[in-house]
């Protein structure tokens, strides 16, 4: 993709690729914005990221927590109703989601997407977390409820320290998710100032192939704050997976 | 240095085409007259288009120019292609439908047939609007139910484009109006010598229709009210075994070649000499430096025939402010609206005086010959206009392709479009 970023724009599609542009087209990367306004894309997807993260980690533990903790056919039918959801096509989705975001008055902000994270975004995290705290044993947690600590408290004191790495691979797959998606957007935010940088990218997507450098220098910009992402917080996510 | 300054020009370049069309167009609207009689400015209005950047630029200039010309304030909002309808489809479903959106004519039925579109001709004769000023044919593709629903932008036709470097280092002469089918042959295998190809078609009814049409056949029984499919009736079958034999011929790019490049690619790389698309490849052509190219007409199997490819503007009927949007597509498609858009080189443009003018014949850019689009006009037909359309084009393009690039029986393949297209086409 980098190595594509540089090669010349104009030119006839390459039969292969050179181990490196000569010359390297640097300034590929500063043509983008011209194509779509980037700052406030990446601003827009930035602010996306911070909001629905956060929720998505605090929703989807508590969910998880509820299901292990309720008891016998309530959590059978539980783990059942997430992963029914989980079935569900998410095309079949983005009327009913529309139709109910703009009853509310939440269609068309850069925050709409976020919405999702009051749901969880995927039922998929529910259940990681159900899975993660059905580790914890039971005994300890109704110890804790003994010891007259209130619902949140046990999630807040017992629970999320002891279910970290769960909470790390949902923060990244969640993160992933609200900085890559562009068809719920697509659908559900109605002015281009609103959308996301992958919303952005996807409509660069359709360039013709002479231009093609400059939509892989988009993509790598695109790419590069997820990658840093990772880069700096590799070592809490190995040290939160590996054992002790 | 020089070099990295040379190196820079292009991006530079294709950032100008669309701003100089955009300054052209803007100085000119000047004398571009307003609706009369209106002392408020219209409404606000939000306009869907599928379009790839350059093409999205276009738009933007056009709006832009449209509001300086005293409209109202427009949200434009473009989508890639491959997203339009989903988008517009979602939207009309929820309620929150864009004011206008472009639409092609093979893809519009559906929203009309559901209520979604507000018939465009009244609306439009309030503005002032004259559609004896336009071509008939797109007009006509945009009639449904005996009213013009949406206004065509523009009137686009299937033709031959060839490398003109390719035929002269290939020994042979230009490709003449009328020519024949048999002649058309002779010159893709005389082009296939090396890693060169005669020529590149997709497999698609839009690309075989003319040709069907063209040896005296039909692709439906009923142009209006279709109910059955009709490739394998012997004249339409004869056609298409006309090209699966060019296919067999070896003057075509194989399989492979075609997964790791489009017709189109393979035609700005010079691995093929001649490739049939509509006018929509013209801007990414006279982009690639050095590639020599012009248009030519199909060739004939019997009598000329051509398709035709035309996007209008609709009026969403859930839309608030209807004349707003009227007044808009007014511009969009009058005469500065179409210079602008004939500028940026991807339409044929629907106005009669544009069509006619240099902003789209001028032979200074590529390719030399745009005449042929409008010579092609009178031979134009249009695919039905029924809802199951698009589906039915989907059944019969991947059959197709089972065909030129599998290898298999055509009349194998003319039966699975028989099973699986014609209740498509009854399920109305």
């Amino acid at each position: 993709m980098v190595l594509g970023s540089l090669q010349r724009p104009l030119q006839p599609p390459p039969d292969g690729l050179d181990l490196w542009p000569n010359p390297a087209e640097w300034s590929n990367y500063s043509t983008v914005p011209r194509f779509m306004p980037l700052t406030r894309l990446l601003l827009n997807s930035l602010l996306l990221v911070v909001v629905a993260v956060p929720i998505t980690v605090v929703v989807t533990s508590m969910a998880g927590l509820a299901i292990v903790t309720a008891r016998g056919r309530t959590r059978r039918l539980l783990v059942g109703l997430s992963v029914f959801m989980l079935l569900v096509p998410a095309a079949a989705l983005w009327v009913p989601r529309v139709v109910l975001l703009r009853a509310l008055g939440l269609a068309d902000t850069p925050l709409t997407v976020a919405l999702l994270a009051l749901a969880g975004t995927t039922p998929f995290y529910v259940l990681l977390f159900a899975l993660a705290c059905s580790r914890i044993p039971g005994a300890l947690l109704e110890a804790a409820t003994l010891e007259g600590l209130s619902p949140y408290g046990v999630w807040r004191q017992i629970a999320l320290p002891l279910v970290r790495p769960a909470v790390v691979a949902v923060a990244a797959l969640s993160g992933l998710f609200y900085w890559s998606t562009f068809m719920d957007p697509l659908t559900l935010v109605s002015s281009p100032a609103n959308w996301p940088v992958a919303l952005g990218l996807r409509s660069l997507s359709e360039m013709e192939a002479a231009l093609y450098p400059i939509y892989l220098a988009a993509a790598v910009v695109v790419t590069a704050p997820a990658v840093l992402a990772f880069a700096v917080g590799q070592r809490s996510f190995f040290a939160s997976v590996e054992r002790p | 240095m020089t070099a990295r300054l040379s190196a820079r020009l292009p991006v530079r370049r294709l950032v100008a085409v669309p701003t100089l069309a955009a300054l052209l167009a803007v100085g000119a609207c000047s004398g571009e007259p307003t609706a009369a009689g209106e002392s408020q400015p219209p409404a606000r209005i939000t306009v869907q288009v599928g379009a790839d950047p350059e093409e999205a630029a276009v738009y933007r200039s056009l709006v832009s120019a449209y509001q300086k010309a005293g409209g109202g304030e427009v949200e434009l909002v473009t989508v890639a292609r491959g997203d339009h309808l989903t988008r517009l489809s979602t939207a009309f479903t929820s309620g929150d439908a864009p004011d206008v959106f472009l639409i092609n004519y093979r893809e519009y039925a559906p929203f009309v047939q559901r209520g979604a579109v507000a018939p465009a001709g009244p609306l439009l004769e309030r503005q002032g609007l004259k559609t004896a000023d336009y071509y008939e044919e797109p007009l006509k593709a945009f009639s449904y139910q005996d009213a013009l629903q949406c206004m065509p932008q523009n009137i686009s036709s299937l033709v031959v484009y060839w490398n003109r470097a390719l035929f002269r280092k290939a020994g042979l002469k230009p490709p003449k109006a009328g020519w024949s089918w048999a002649e058309f042959v002779a010159t893709a295998k005389a082009l296939s010598k090396g890693s060169v190809k005669g020529v590149g078609i997709d497999p698609s009814i839009t690309r075989m229709a003319p040709f069907i049409w063209s040896s005296g056949g039909s692709i439906v029984d009923d142009d209006a009210t279709p109910t059955r499919t009709t490739l394998h009736e012997p004249r339409a079958r004869a056609a298409l075994q006309a090209v699966v034999d060019l296919v067999g011929s070896g003057a075509t790019p194989s399989k492979e070649q075609l997964a790791a490049q489009d017709v189109d690619e393979q035609f700005m790389t010079g691995k093929l000499a001649m490739f049939l698309s509509s006018r929509v490849e013209v801007p990414a052509l006279r982009e690639q430096r050095g590639l020599d190219f012009d248009v030519a007409g199909l060739p004939v199997l019997g009598t000329p025939a051509s398709v035709l490819h035309s996007d209008a503007y609709c009026v969403a009927s859930s839309s608030q402010h209807q004349d707003a949007a009227a007044k808009f597509i007014a511009y969009a498609v009058g005469q500065q609206g179409q210079t602008i858009t004939a500028l940026g080189g991807r339409t044929v443009p629907s106005l009669r005086s544009v069509a006619t003018s240099p902003a789209f014949l001028s032979p200074s850019r590529p390719p030399a010959s745009s005449q042929v689009f409008l010579d092609a006009i009178p031979q134009l037909r249009h695919t039905p206009v029924t809802p199951a359309w698009p589906e039915v084009e989907d059944v019969i393009g991947n059959q197709l392709q089972r065909a030129f690039q599998d290898g298999v029986p055509l009349d194998e393949v003319l039966a699975a479009i028989r099973a699986e297209a014609d209740p498509l086409l009854r399920r109305r």
